[in-house]
């Protein structure tokens, strides 16, 4: 049986890694902070996938991006996807060249359709994550440009991300961006009849139960959270143990 | 011990290399005939579109380096996901085109009819009927990282394979002689994952 999956998204500008609530950013801390806070070396045991976006629109930044990206990589035994400021063919391969398994893109698949296409035909869907930001509570609608561009219904944005080919969804409520109180499920309604793309919900987890909530829905393939404070320490290993203790559909990992 | 990541333009070798340094091996990237033809261990790993890798692949000259490789010196052979693949005959990914020929089964779309979701994402756990040397010391029903959308038909009755169950079963790995191939990542599957190339960095040339 295929697992569902837990996934730790990571949001870095200039050296730092950020908690954003509701896409106000807060710095915490360098990759240092991170790779001591979160015990990366054993990090594979308790996440299925890590999610790196860079949210630096300086593109003098992105070398320093790409040494994380690589730096983390070499830290631990996951799949990685990478994306934030991806514009060009160029940009994508440097991501993985760097150590990248998937990318992500976000703003592109607004403003360059035919770029993400070509990075399809290139890779492969399977290596394309959409990232789509979304909020309601009526109507609801989505958002490029780290939330700040509004571009019509979520449900169109859905249709025309299959439409592109892409492999996976990743889907987060501005409204519950950072907040831990849960999940938004509305986002599903808005999901096409006889949907065949993997679904990662995200925004708002802010405790194992949410996580649970996300892996028992049939429409979900995968709960992600960009919490740095809610899952610190070993916050995520004993998120996945209590979820495996209630029959959370994840794989089993041997010691 | 010199073992060799075939580089083709269109692979994500960092996370082989890491995986295998942490068993305690050095490898190398290459894409010169010479240095592939003397490896003790080859590796072809791979992300991206079927057509596109073999068009690198015969415009670097590496596809007969590597038949050869296989075949006259009989090199011990790992292809990881789209890498396995190229092994194959042929894929329909993005028109069809003619693969490496090195074992003989077709590479086509994952049935979707069933309803399944496509990619195959995540983990999933594999099986065999006759254990090869991959499998050595591995449990059945070890779960493995895959993700693809295209997997291997089970034609060619000289190889031994490792199945997977989505919608259908499917090829998620194979042995043909000292040929392999994973449809899934065993760098990123954990320790059974570094239990899986350990085996096959352990594999005495014949």
């Amino acid at each position: 049986m295929l697992k569902k999956r837990l996934i730790f998204t990571l949001l870095y500008k200039n050296g730092s890694f950020l908690l954003s609530r509701n896409f106000r950013l807060q710095r915490v801390g360098d990759i240092q902070w991170l790779f001591k806070n979160y015990h990366f070396e054993t990090i594979s045991d308790a996440i299925d996938e890590l999610i790196v976006l860079n949210l630096d629109d300086d593109e003098t930044k992105i070398p320093g991006f790409l040494n994380t990206l690589e730096e983390m990589v070499g830290h631990c035994m996951i799949p990685v996807a990478a994306g934030g400021q991806i514009r060009s063919v160029e940009m994508a391969s440097a991501l993985l060249a760097h150590g990248a398994d998937k990318l992500v893109v976000n703003t592109a698949c607004f403003e360059q359709p035919e770029l993400v296409e070509e990075l399809v035909s290139r890779y492969g869907s399977q290596c394309m994550v959409a990232s789509i930001d979304w909020t309601g509570p009526d109507n609801l609608k989505v958002f490029s440009h780290s939330a700040a561009q509004e571009q019509g219904l979520l449900h169109d944005h859905l249709k025309r991300l299959e439409g592109l080919n892409v492999g996976e969804i990743y889907l987060n409520a501005i409204h519950r961006d950072g907040t831990g109180q849960g999940y938004d499920f509305d986002a599903l309604n808005a999901v096409p009849n006889d949907w065949k793309v993997p679904i990662i919900m995200a925004g708002g987890a802010g405790h194992s139960s949410h996580l649970s909530q996300a892996l028992e829905h049939p429409l979900i393939d995968a709960a992600a959270t960009a919490n740095l404070f809610n899952f610190v320490g070993k916050g995520l290993a004993s998120a996945r143990r209590e979820l495996l203790q209630c029959e959370a559909p994840l794989a089993k990992f041997d010691d | 011990m010199k073992i060799t990541l075939i580089d083709y333009g269109m692979g994500n070798h960092l996370s082989v290399r890491n995986a295998l340094s942490r068993l305690g091996y050095n490898s190398s990237v290459s894409q010169d005939p010479i240095v592939i033809k003397n490896s003790d261990f080859i590796i072809l790993p791979g992300v991206g579109s079927f057509r596109r890798a073999m068009e690198n692949l015969n415009g670097l000259g590496l596809s007969e380096a590597i038949i050869q490789a296989a075949t006259e010196n009989g090199i011990p052979m790992l292809g990881i996901c789209l890498g396995m693949q190229l092994l194959g005959s042929e894929s329909t990914e993005d028109g069809t085109s003619e693969g490496l020929h090195l074992i003989d089964n077709k590479i086509s779309k994952l049935d979707s009819s069933s309803g399944i979701r496509i990619p195959h994402v995540g983990f999933n756990n594999v099986y065999w009927k006759t254990a090869n040397a991959l499998t050595d010391e591995l449990n059945q029903n070890s779960d493995f990282y895959f993700t693809h959308s295209y997997a291997m038909t089970d034609s060619d009755k000289s190889a031994d394979y490792i199945y997977c169950d989505y919608g259908a079963p499917f090829v998620a790995g194979f042995r043909k002689h000292n040929i392999f191939g994973v449809q899934f990542h065993p760098e990123k599957s954990q320790r059974t994952g570094l239990k899986l190339l350990k085996n096959f960095l352990e594999i005495k040339r014949a």
